[in-house]
């Protein structure tokens, strides 16, 4: 079985809910989507930080954040914000895949309104995968 | 209460997170995920930013247990939490390709250890690879190191015995490198 990241289908649709997801937004300043062991799927822009290394510490962060909902019997964590001096970024699982969207947005933009596409678009990611 | 930090690393595969379960009397914090390369290692997880135990060793003693995650990409939790560590147990599977290289790769990443000489080697899946044999590590690492004396053992990470010999050994080299008297010395 191919892995994710290594997949072109998979890497397609990905890339393609990124697209949308800068279109709708133009606030977002990076995206990326990562296997929940920490690879890179893809990302956009091109040629913004050091996206690979990102995308391992996107899924270690992730995986503290679900150590610390089983500790505290609090079922899982479905998204983590981090509130940074220069925007936020948001990290959220894919319904039913085993895939991360990370989300950097700008100051300008509305938590909320962030967090929101960022849920259609991960819902959108999903159906998509599920269909491959 | 005296508290140790000790790291478990190594590459994936070489039993850090079994070996921080067998000794660990909390049950153990981890972060595993799905391993999406199982041509490279077959594992169906693998940790992807700690595992956590804790393990009492005397009256006023107590060792906090943090393993790493073995692939180097997940680098930046080695700085973060070597910084934190008195010692290193690092353990390689013997049946990796040209472990003793491996294991000179890995202790380069934690040198502030190696040269504070709180670093000890544990050779796993010596059962399934017997070769390369311990004095090869051990010349290896002298080589590379001269003066870092680094023990070199067999364990297998599933073994209490074996793992609580492996950290009572690094726990009382710590001490002695920082001039405590260990329990034994207090004795008599």
């Amino acid at each position: 079985m191919i892995a994710l990241h290594r997949d072109q289908a998979v890497i397609d649709a990905c890339a393609l809910v990124i697209a949308e997801l800068q279109e709708l937004t133009p606030s977002l300043v990076f995206a990326s989507v990562i296997t929940s062991d920490g690879f890179e799927i893809t990302h956009a822009p091109a040629n913004s930080f050091n996206s690979e290394r990102l995308a391992s510490m996107t899924s270690s962060v992730q995986a503290l954040g679900d150590a610390v909902a089983r500790e505290l019997a609090m079922g899982s964590n479905g998204y983590v914000v981090m509130a940074l001096d220069g925007g936020n970024l948001l990290q959220i699982r894919v319904p039913g895949q085993r895939v991360i969207l990370a989300a950097l947005f700008n100051n300008q933009e509305l938590l909320g309104k962030g967090l929101a596409v960022s849920r259609r678009a991960v819902d959108r990611l999903g159906a998509l995968l599920a269909a491959l | 209460m005296g508290e140790h930090v000790i790291l478990f690393a190594g590459p994936m595969g070489a039993g850090k997170t079994t070996a921080i379960s067998t000794l660990s009397e909390i049950p153990v914090v981890s972060t595993e995920a799905d391993n999406s390369e199982r041509d490279v290692v077959d594992k169906a997880t693998t940790t992807i930013a700690l595992d956590y135990g804790e393990i009492t060793i005397s009256e006023d003693e107590k060792v906090r247990l943090y393993g790493v995650p073995g692939q180097r990409r997940f680098d930046f939790m080695w700085s973060i939490l070597k910084e934190r560590a008195r010692g290193l147990v690092l353990l390689v599977n013997n049946d990796a390709a040209d472990p003793v290289a491996l294991a000179l790769e890995y202790l380069a990443s934690f040198e502030e250890l190696v040269a504070a000489r709180t670093v000890v080697l544990g050779v796993t899946r010596t059962d399934e690879a017997p070769e390369p044999g311990l004095a090869l590590y051990r010349a290896a690492l002298s080589s590379a190191w001269p003066g870092a004396m680094i023990p070199v053992l067999s364990v297998d990470p599933r073994k209490t015995g074996q793992m609580h010999t492996a950290l009572l050994m690094l726990v009382a080299i710590i001490d002695a490198e920082a001039g405590i008297p260990t329990n034994s010395e207090l004795s008599t």
